[in-house]
């Protein structure tokens, strides 16, 4: 709670208006926004994330900009977005996961750009934050690699190949791919790692095939708790569902492979029908403020798009803070992926069903 | 309604001991391995009932964020995380406002409908029933979907009058059915025999038809209550930022946070669902439901 | 207190056509027993159900003391009711039950204890109050809903087929108390039954009814002894019923030519219908049976020979069912004189009887 936002571009009286409220924190919602403010509708996600979007990033925002802040945190998004009117989306600006993203575009439904002009920090954001494999912007991201038990004499990791040894026989731990954006990663590095690269789907489908015996959940959360009761020794997961345990003495690890890490990038985008695009692109650029990037990465373990952010020690050690690390990072060409999921989905059922 | 067994006045009462403790010497008197078998059955039949509530239970009290066996102690960590979470207080209590909410619309409308059915003599009953039983046959989430496409159309945003409302629409049926269920049994003559002892048609609903009928309508109410308070695929569309009701808290969390929070938030729900029951078993009677 | 009822041309016809009760007409007499006799389905029930208030009829008015409640709804018409299973409270005690109609009128609690007590202490059930129906035999189930509906002293005693859920013991005591229950009371007593047994037994009189219209109305021995029509006559105990074509014979005297060599002499009487096909209801106590050949033969019309093929014994009298030498099947009953004079299939034996028996009936 001390870490309040000490951005130049906050005034000073602003400056201890948030604190203030920030002290009594929880307890009672820093802005009573006014009736005729105008709401920006946002998704965002829940847990420690949320945490800290409702007591300090959201009311500074609410306060900077003088509107409220409505943040829908109940999955599913893009459903609702979906059933919404194009003239009246329920949502001005959506933040989700990149391939949800993409899923969204291609039906229209959020702008594929973010206007530079109108979101001047856009000019900082390393430069996977923007690229093609992107649609509006990723303000963080994870890095997609393995997670292991560093208490069971495995000994050293450095590649993904290391998941076939027949050794973790019985505590290999995947995820299941239909519904999860990690296990989907996953396959296309398998393409990469023992075909012609990310597209060779048949590569990667034997590749699965020799991955069983595996431990297959659903929901990430669900893998960081087997690999802390040691259900799992080593198995897919992302840095941030490691890095959240610092400083509790978990005998777990995350394992950068050298072949490179993928990226799990948390992406906004704009509404086209949104009747709040000021306040949206607003949004976007006070998301990518260095500021409120540093509270963010420091509290959940992303890694900052924006390459001005110097975080603490302790996160730039291992965060993906500088362009040599960032350059590891391989994105996913979510597009391709979601244009054949129903025929992925329906071959790694099969897969692991048999 | 009335029995007639009795051969005569003399011998009323000794009939009536007789017929009473008749059952209970037949069951004595049948003693062989059959009874031993249902008993099995009927045992293996709880324990796959209640195992996933004993499951909980430890993973509410283990002090380790994951599940473990054997557990490794008793800690009340996870519930001092849900009683301190704002987030899961607010929920909790949404979502108790949502379901006795619910429980009274869904009663009302419910048991008015069911009497109108059963007694209006009204055109098209079958499809009617039919149409009020409908949210049964339907994926509760495409009923949420629809409500909030509907609402959206509406342009209403996503009001807690609107969770109410989803929320009834697929409670209503259960007091439609249980109260149906009491009113196909209703001898209709004791209504007459009321009017004409004198009472109008109104203080004859309330003095004999409302208590007689009382039993189903609890019966639904409760129902009512529980699926309102447990329901999930209908809230998922229809709660709006900032009014999650527990189910709809309790699944974003698991995305986030699987931890024992889950699981003492789940002794909480089966904790509160069996204070309600038992709290209307004490005060209103549901113990006559049993002679249904 | 109690009231006379006058129901005037009254049909109750339903949804569909269905004449359930077709322009029915009675007057019952204020204190009478007054039965609705009939098989199932004859209207009966609806007809007082009429009465009660719980059907409307569709036409004609029913007027009670001379007032027409035709339209006055159920519970403005002080009447007792006792249904067919009681219709008790199942959810209300004994005394709870007996109460309802007096709390009901407002009375004070007092009152209202004093007459329960009374009114169970009549029907032999004190020290049950606190019992629910589903803790009484029938029999007391049926006491408790006759306290029920006298105690409010109605203007008139509606019972539907009481007695019917009773075994027949049981149900034999109850008439008796039924009977001087309602005499004591004065009561006016509208009964519903399908048993002529019953309603032979109980009533002042009768009203036969019979696919919603009504037969005869009459007392007991009317109705027996009397029947008018073809449905009564049948309907009401054993009888033998002749048709056949009047003829009138040389000596005067009218008869009927039932077939198969029978002739009947008529009894002289002053309305009887012209030439042609008629039913005459002879009742089988009223023929005298002899062995053959010891009676003389006697008149045509008044005798007829034959041989006995079957026995009932019903103790106090003995039914044989003759075949008469022409092929008729005749009822006969004679009391039982003791052993010796009874016959046994096979026996031959002479039937006599009085024209005057005989009743000519409306078909």
């Amino acid at each position: 709670m001390t870490k309040a936002l000490g951005s130049s571009r906050l005034s000073r009286r602003r400056f201890l208006t948030a604190s203030a409220s920030l002290g009594i924190g929880t307890i009672a919602a820093p802005y009573v926004a006014r009736a005729d403010d105008p709401t920006l509708r946002i998704t965002g996600w829940g847990g420690k994330w949320g945490e800290i979007m409702k007591a300090e990033i959201g009311p500074a925002f609410e306060n900077e900009f003088k509107c409220k802040l409505q943040i829908d945190s109940a999955f599913p998004y893009l459903p609702k977005l979906q059933a919404s009117s194009r003239s009246a989306p329920i949502y001005d600006v959506m933040h989700t996961n990149s391939n949800e993203q993409w899923a969204a575009a291609e039906m229209g439904l959020v702008e594929p750009k973010i206007d530079p002009k109108l979101v001047p920090n856009l000019a900082d954001v390393y430069p996977y934050a923007i690229s093609d494999k992107i649609v509006g912007v990723s303000i963080f991201t994870s890095a997609i690699g393995l997670g292991m038990r560093t208490d069971k004499g495995y000994g050293s990791v450095s590649s993904w190949k290391e998941l076939w040894d027949a050794k973790y026989n019985g505590v290999r731990g995947g995820y299941v791919i239909p519904v999860n954006s990690l296990g989907q990663a996953f396959l296309m590095m398998c393409g990469t790692l023992f075909g012609k690269g990310q597209l060779d789907l048949d590569a990667a489908y034997t590749a699965l095939e020799k991955l069983k015996p595996i431990k297959i959940v659903d929901f990430t959360g669900a893998m960081e708790k087997m690999l802390l009761s040691g259900e799992v020794g080593l198995c897919v997961i992302h840095d941030s569902g490691i890095y959240r345990y610092d400083g509790q003495n978990q005998p777990t690890d995350f394992v950068a492979p050298s072949e490179g890490v993928l990226s799990l990038e948390q992406v906004l985008t704009i509404t086209p029908g949104s009747k709040m695009k000021e306040l949206a692109n607003a949004y976007v650029n006070y998301m990518l403020r260095p500021d409120v990037q540093k509270r963010l990465a420091e509290t959940v373990w992303y890694s900052p798009a924006n390459r001005k952010v110097k975080l603490d020690a302790k996160y730039d050690a291992k965060l993906l803070t500088t362009p040599e690390k960032v350059s590891k990072l391989i994105q996913v060409d979510w597009k391709w992926y979601n244009e054949r999921k129903d025929e992925i989905d329906q071959r790694v059922n099969r897969i692991f069903r048999a | 309604m009335g029995p007639s067994h009795s051969p005569s006045l003399v011998s009323d009462q000794e009939a009536a001991l007789r017929l009473a403790t008749a059952p209970m010497r037949a069951i004595a008197g049948r003693r062989c391995y059959g009874r031993y078998l249902y008993l099995a059955v009927n045992i293996s039949i709880l324990t796959f009932l209640l195992a996933p509530i004993a499951v909980v239970v430890v993973f509410a009290l283990n002090p380790t964020p994951f599940i473990q066996f054997p557990p490794v102690g008793v800690s009340l960590r996870w519930f001092e995380k849900f009683f301190a979470s704002r987030d899961f207080m607010h929920a909790l209590g949404f979502s108790l406002e949502i379901a006795l909410l619910t429980t009274v619309s869904a009663t009302m409308l419910g048991a008015s409908a069911a009497l109108a059915l059963a007694r209006g003599n009204l055109p098209g009953t079958r499809l009617i029933v039919a149409t009020m039983l409908s949210p049964l046959m339907l994926p509760a989430i495409l009923t949420g979907l629809a409500l909030f496409q509907t609402y959206v159309l509406l342009d209403v945003g996503r009001p807690t009058w609107g969770l109410v409302a989803g929320h009834t629409l697929v409670t209503l049926p259960y007091v439609v059915r249980t109260t149906l269920a009491v009113l196909h049994n209703f001898d209709t003559r004791l209504e007459e025999a009321a009017q004409n002892l004198g009472a109008s048609p109104l203080r004859t609903f309330f003095e004999v038809t409302l208590p007689l009928i009382k039993p189903g309508v609890l019966a639904g109410a409760i129902f009512a209550f529980i699926v309102s308070f447990d329901q999930f695929p209908v809230s998922l569309f229809l709660v709006s930022p900032g009014n999650e009701t527990l189910p709809v808290t309790l699944f974003n969390y698991l995305k986030f946070d699987l931890d024992g929070t889950i699981g003492a938030a789940s002794v909480v729900s089966i904790v509160l669902a069996f204070l309600v029951v038992v709290g209307l078993d004490r005060t209103v009677g549901l113990r006559s439901y049993v002679k249904l | 207190m109690s009231a006379s009822i006058e129901i005037a041309g009254v049909s109750k016809i339903y949804d569909g056509g269905v004449r359930a009760v077709d322009t029915v007409a009675m007057d019952i007499r204020q204190g009478e027993f007054f039965s609705l006799l009939g098989p199932s389905g004859c209207g009966k029930t609806t007809t007082l159900r009429m009465i009660a208030g719980f059907e409307t009829p569709s036409a004609g008015a029913i007027r009670v003391d001379g007032a027409d409640i035709t339209h006055v709804p159920a519970h403005k018409r002080d009447m007792g009711m006792v249904f067919q299973n009681y219709a008790l409270f199942p959810h209300r005690t004994v005394a709870e039950n007996v109460a309802f109609g007096l709390r009901m009128r407002g009375l004070d609690k007092a009152t209202i204890a004093a007459k329960v007590k009374a009114a169970l202490a009549m029907v032999e059930l004190s020290g049950l109050e606190e019992r629910r129906p589903a803790q009484l035999s029938g029999g007391q189930q049926q006491r408790v809903a006759l306290a029920r509906a006298i105690v409010i002293a109605p203007r008139v005693l509606l019972c539907d087929e009481p007695l019917g859920a009773l075994d027949k013991k049981l149900r034999q005591q109850m008439q008796f108390e039924l009977k001087q229950l309602q005499k004591k009371l004065g009561l006016t007593l509208v009964f519903v039954t399908h048993d002529q047994e019953e309603a032979l037994a109980m009533s002042d009189r009768i009203a036969v009814m019979n696919g919603g219209r009504v037969e005869q109305v009459g007392t007991p021995a009317e109705i027996y002894n009397q029947p008018m029509t073809r449905f009564v006559a049948d309907f009401i105990g054993d009888t033998n019923i002749f048709r056949g074509e009047r003829i009138a014979p040389s000596t005067g005297e009218a008869a009927l030519d039932v077939g198969k060599g029978l002739i009947l002499a008529l009894p002289p009487s002053a309305d009887m219908p012209g030439i042609g096909v008629l039913s005459v209801a002879l009742r089988p106590e009223r023929i005298r049976l002899s062995p053959r050949g010891e009676a003389a033969d006697g008149a045509p019309g008044v005798t007829a020979h034959g041989v006995v093929e079957n026995t009932n014994f019903l103790g106090g009298a003995v039914l044989y069912r003759i075949v008469l030498e022409g092929g008729h099947r005749v009822l006969v009953q004679q009391s039982n004189a003791g052993t010796d004079h009874l016959f046994v299939p096979g026996n031959g034996v002479t039937l006599d009887w009085t024209p005057a028996d005989l009743v000519v009936l409306k078909d």
